[in-house]
């Protein structure tokens, strides 16, 4: 079905976790659920995000990003020198960590609730980050598809804690280069399966020009 | 390529406030077709602003708070989108939300009934104004 040619109607990204998914997503972490068991339950929640979606009517659809721990943390399970890591562990590692406490509480953010994508090797596929969602999104629906990946800035700021990442890079910037070459492989993959429209996901970008003026800042 | 204010709380005021301005010079840069964008919080401020300076591209109109209970009005849909008219054409303007409803496994910022209530608004919107624009 082509999408209509003015005022496409699509969402951002991701759809509320039911208390399976959540069960789920969590048994995996522990590894306490195998991958099979846990794609069981994620392909089940996706099934009805579709139907909800093509119910609604929206143009291009989206699979809820009911697999990811969160739309930039799941690239830990797929890209090699990384570690998921809750913002409560990452405390350890923070320069300053009453100010990083602080930050969460007035952000009304629990540190328990956040997981990070910590950078602690050379990073690598390890296989793709999306190309098997779009697959399966492509047998539920024959609507236009829309796959969201977390942008590079994003990437980049969250995934280096300096006393974990040096160990693999010398600075942000070089790390950058492979989290470029990573998601350029993976547009490319995407492109070539034949996905509609890939959103990179880059919220941060607004920090570094806002934060200043209005007194806030993100914590990723 | 989206960029948002963060999503994390039903707080509207601990999550950042300011319009796209300062962030133009490198939106201008980008090799992108579309720009997925927040508008339905005041805190994005005018689609002037970008109307004015990005408007060679696709705009994805955020037309829904994904954070909030309250559906939106069709009818307010419908204005929000009438404004970025003045700069983009019927072809280039996609309505959305303005970000996901549950970024955060943990953390969704809304349910499941209340998010698919507000893709029936988007859905209605773009009815009203396709019949009205083509």
């Amino acid at each position: 079905m082509a999408e209509p040619k003015s005022f496409v109607t699509t969402q951002v990204g991701s759809w509320p976790r039911s208390q399976a998914m959540l069960k789920a997503l969590r048994g995996y972490q522990k590894k306490t659920i195998s991958r099979k068991a846990f794609n069981a339950v994620a392909e089940e929640e996706i099934r009805c995000t579709v139907i909800l979606q093509e119910l609604a009517g929206l143009d291009v659809v989206v699979d809820g990003e009911h697999r990811r721990e969160s739309f930039y943390a799941f690239i830990t399970d797929k890209v090699a020198g990384t570690q998921l890591m809750s913002l409560a562990e990452m405390l350890d590692f923070v320069e300053d960590k009453s100010e990083f406490e602080e930050m969460l509480r007035t952000m009304d953010m629990p540190a328990s609730a956040v997981k990070n994508p910590t950078c602690i090797g050379r990073l690598s596929r390890r296989e793709p980050l999306a190309l098997e969602d779009l697959y399966f999104l492509r047998t539920l629906t024959n609507k236009p598809v829309k796959i969201t990946l977390p942008g590079p800035y994003l990437l980049t700021r969250s995934m280096w804690v300096g006393a974990l990442t040096r160990t693999a890079y010398r600075d942000p910037r070089e790390m950058a280069d492979d989290i470029v070459r990573i998601l350029r492989e993976e547009l490319i993959d995407l492109r070539d399966a034949g996905c509609d429209f890939v959103q990179f996901d880059e919220p941060v970008l607004t920090e570094v020009v806002l934060s200043e003026e209005c007194g806030r800042r993100t914590f990723m | 390529m989206h960029v948002c204010r963060g999503n994390w709380s039903k707080q509207e005021e601990v999550l950042l406030t300011g319009d796209y301005a300062r962030l133009l010079p490198a939106l201008e840069r980008m090799q992108v077709d579309q720009f997925v964008l927040e508008y339905a919080t005041p805190r994005a401020g005018d689609i002037e602003v970008v109307g004015q300076a990005l408007s060679d591209r696709e705009l994805g109109l955020g037309v829904v708070n994904p954070r909030t209970d309250t559906v939106e009005p069709v009818a307010a849909i419908v204005a929000k989108a009438e404004q970025a008219l003045a700069f983009y054409r019927p072809d280039q303007l996609f309505l959305n939300t303005d970000c996901g409803f549950g970024c955060f496994a943990s953390r969704s910022v809304n349910v499941e009934k209340i998010a698919f209530r507000k893709l029936c608004a988007i859905v209605e919107a773009a009815q009203v104004l396709r019949a009205k624009y083509g």
